[in-house]
């Protein structure tokens, strides 16, 4: 029983990576390029999945990592589409006619911040530059803008999988975050996608909010349960302000302690569990029939920049200003701002780099820290090196982990701290690092 | 009375909603004129960029890759819209492959027009799904493995778009190109279309009455042909 977690405030205190990649971000270098990335897809031979970045939101909200922009003036958006354009030309001659692109995702941001007219375009260019048959694609999605033409589009276009960020349901919280949209606006998009023939539905909510307390929480927790989406993610809310300086409009005063998010990610996982909820990793849930569900239980699920998913593609190309490329033997980052995104496309060079390359114990460790992640199991093979054995030691004593013949294995008890397991089996943490957001 | 009044797609075309005084307005920055097989409408790279309506006709959308490949990006048939500019410069060259009538608008004229008709707006976007379908079924048809099928999916494609029945109820339409541009169009050699064509009368499933015309005769098997 998920209430039962034991807490240890010296383990999730300290800040950890979420692992949407290994090595992760932190850790990418300028000594990869351009000519790497081009080399990496020219040699994509099978399952290529691609992620198109659309940097641009109608409002910015205070609690956003994300990297996105106003949406305020339809030249910059129109330029960086004109970019975009220009990439997918350019990434589609070097992909060879062996490779398969089978899913696109659209993330941002907010993709439909962009005209309707303008998303069917891209789909366009994308078809024609990477052959694209009957690709699944997928979209997130912002409520507040979304519009029955922007439905219509969907629909059109044939996407089945769409993420609503709804966050939260509190009126008083969504003023505290900057994002406010009434119950109402949720209920009409939600049937609005259903009509479309969005099969696979996912709302994305947050604990941890300014304010927030674990009435709050179930009370969101209820509501968006009754819209039945298919999948939902909750998230504990990352106050770094001194990396994400808009999150400074959001009251610190206010915010829940350690204990406080610790319960509301136990109260999460109790009542989504408790309403017929698969839960997947440590902070995805999916209805049973959903494709994530059968990924998880068949021991297929994996992880990626955009969290836990049912793509077993080797290959993901990053389209769009900073989206991330992540092949077998390197992981690439696009240029960040988007003037000079624009910039390097208006004169035909890629804008990939930093990133790093992955070496075979990167892919070893990766390996492991995906496994744990996804199923709450891995095999170690060899025996241990010392500084991870050490590192996992503490955890071992406090029945987070324990080992099975050549296996590690995350107990019940240990679901909350999974991010400081995997942290034991990444060599690049030393010290600690006040890059990362804490553990829940 | 305006060019718009006699225009033989204007119940199929994106102008087909418009009342009369947006209609008139939306004439006085369009352009009509004919264009000659094999001559281009807009040129990859080009600056002053056109969107429009295919009145007659049939027009090819074609990309240069960088290693100098000719790549066919698909067909536009009669009321098409041609939509698809989008940058400072055109990605694509538009050449007609047979003699065509065409009505044209400059892409940014278009654009302001469609901002402030936001019923054009959603007939811009059913256009635009509709490239998005065209694109999508040329793309498995250039992704069909052997000579045959993409040839007879192609028939089948230029039947649906072109044809009428005759006085037996079988579907007529005449080849608006030849046999080479054909072969160009599919990634085959001219051989191999004409042996085709030959193989597709010769099994009964088409008729070649005279030099450009094709009736289907046995519709059921021009789809087995093309493997649907």
């Amino acid at each position: 029983m998920s209430l039962m977690w034991p807490f240890y405030p010296e383990l999730l205190d300290v800040p950890v990576p979420r692992y949407t990649s290994f090595p992760t971000a932190a850790e990418f270098g300028t000594d990869v390029s351009a000519g790497d990335f081009t080399r990496a897809v020219e040699s994509a031979d099978r399952d290529v999945s691609l992620y198109v970045h659309i940097p641009f939101c109608e409002a910015i909200c205070w609690y956003c990592g994300c990297n996105t922009g106003k949406a305020n003036r339809s030249g910059r958006l129109a330029s960086y589409l004109e970019a975009l354009h220009r990439e997918i030309a350019l990434v589609g001659e070097l992909l060879p006619a062996t490779a398969r692109v089978s899913r696109i995702a659209f993330g941002g941001g907010s993709p439909n911040a962009i005209t309707p007219t303008d998303f069917v375009r891209l789909v366009v260019a994308l078809t024609q530059s990477f052959a694209l048959a009957d690709p699944v694609i997928s979209i997130e999605l912002d409520p507040r803008t979304l519009s029955k033409i922007w439905v219509d589009a969907l629909a059109g276009v044939g996407v089945t999988r769409a993420s609503l960020g709804v966050q939260t349901f509190d009126p008083a919280l969504q003023q505290a975050i900057g994002r406010v949209q009434p119950a109402e606006l949720i209920e009409r998009c939600t049937d609005w996608l259903r009509e479309a023939g969005i099969g696979s539905l996912n709302f994305d909510l947050m604990y941890g909010l300014p304010g927030q307390d674990e009435p709050a929480l179930r009370d969101t927790l209820a509501q968006a349960i009754a819209f039945e989406p298919d999948r939902i993610a909750l998230f504990g809310y990352a106050h770094v302000p001194h990396l994400i300086p808009r999150q400074r409009r959001i009251d610190a005063t206010v915010l829940p302690g350690t204990l406080a998010r610790f319960r509301m990610a136990a109260v999460g996982q109790a009542e989504l569990v408790g309403a017929g909820y698969a839960g997947i990793g440590f902070d995805h849930f999916a209805l049973l029939g959903d494709p994530m569900a059968q990924a998880a239980c068949s021991g297929r699920l994996h992880r990626n920049f955009q969290g836990f998913t049912d793509d077993a593609a080797p290959v993901l190309i990053g389209l769009g200003a900073s989206a991330i490329s992540s092949f077998p033997d390197l992981l690439i980052q696009n240029e960040k701002n988007s003037g000079r995104y624009r910039m390097m496309l208006s004169q035909d060079r890629l804008p990939a780099g930093p990133g790093i390359r992955r070496s075979a114990e990167d892919r070893r460790r990766g390996d492991i820290i995906e496994r744990l992640l996804c199923h709450g199991r891995a095999d170690l093979g060899h025996s241990l090196d010392p500084e991870t054995a050490a590192r996992l030691e503490p955890l071992i004593a406090r029945r987070l982990v324990s080992v099975e013949g050549t296996y590690l294995v995350v107990t019940e008890l240990g679901l909350p701290y999974s991010r400081v397991i995997a942290a034991a089996f990444d060599p690049y943490r030393h010290a600690s690092s006040r890059r990362f957001s804490s553990a829940v | 009375m305006s060019a718009c009044d006699n225009c033989s797609v204007r119940e199929q075309a994106i102008c087909q909603s418009l009342c009369q005084s947006d209609l008139d307005e939306l004439s006085q920055i369009g352009r009509r004129h004919n264009i000659a097989s094999g001559e281009t409408l807009m040129w990859q790279g080009d600056k002053q960029m056109v969107v429009g309506n295919v009145i007659e006709g049939v027009l090819k959308l074609t990309a240069s890759t960088a290693d100098g490949r000719d790549q066919t990006l698909g067909i536009v048939y009669p009321s098409d819209f041609i939509g698809r500019p989008f940058g400072r410069k055109s990605s694509h060259s538009i050449v007609a492959v047979s003699d065509a009538k065409v009505c044209t608008f400059p892409r940014s004229a278009f654009d302001r027009f469609a901002e402030g008709h936001p019923d054009l707006e959603h007939k811009l976007l059913q256009r635009t799904l509709a490239e998005l379908d065209r694109s999508r079924q040329w793309m498995v048809l250039l992704g069909r493995k052997s000579a045959a099928e993409r040839l007879a999916a192609f028939l089948l494609d230029m039947a649906d778009r072109l044809g009428s029945r005759d006085s037996n109820g079988q579907t007529r339409f005449e080849l608006p190109f030849g046999r080479q541009d054909i072969a160009d169009l599919l990634g085959l050699t001219i051989e191999t279309v004409s042996r085709q064509i030959t193989n597709l009368r010769e099994d009964g499933v088409i008729a070649t009455p005279d030099r450009r015309g094709i009736v289907v005769l046995d519709r059921d098997w021009l789809i087995d042909c093309a493997g649907e």
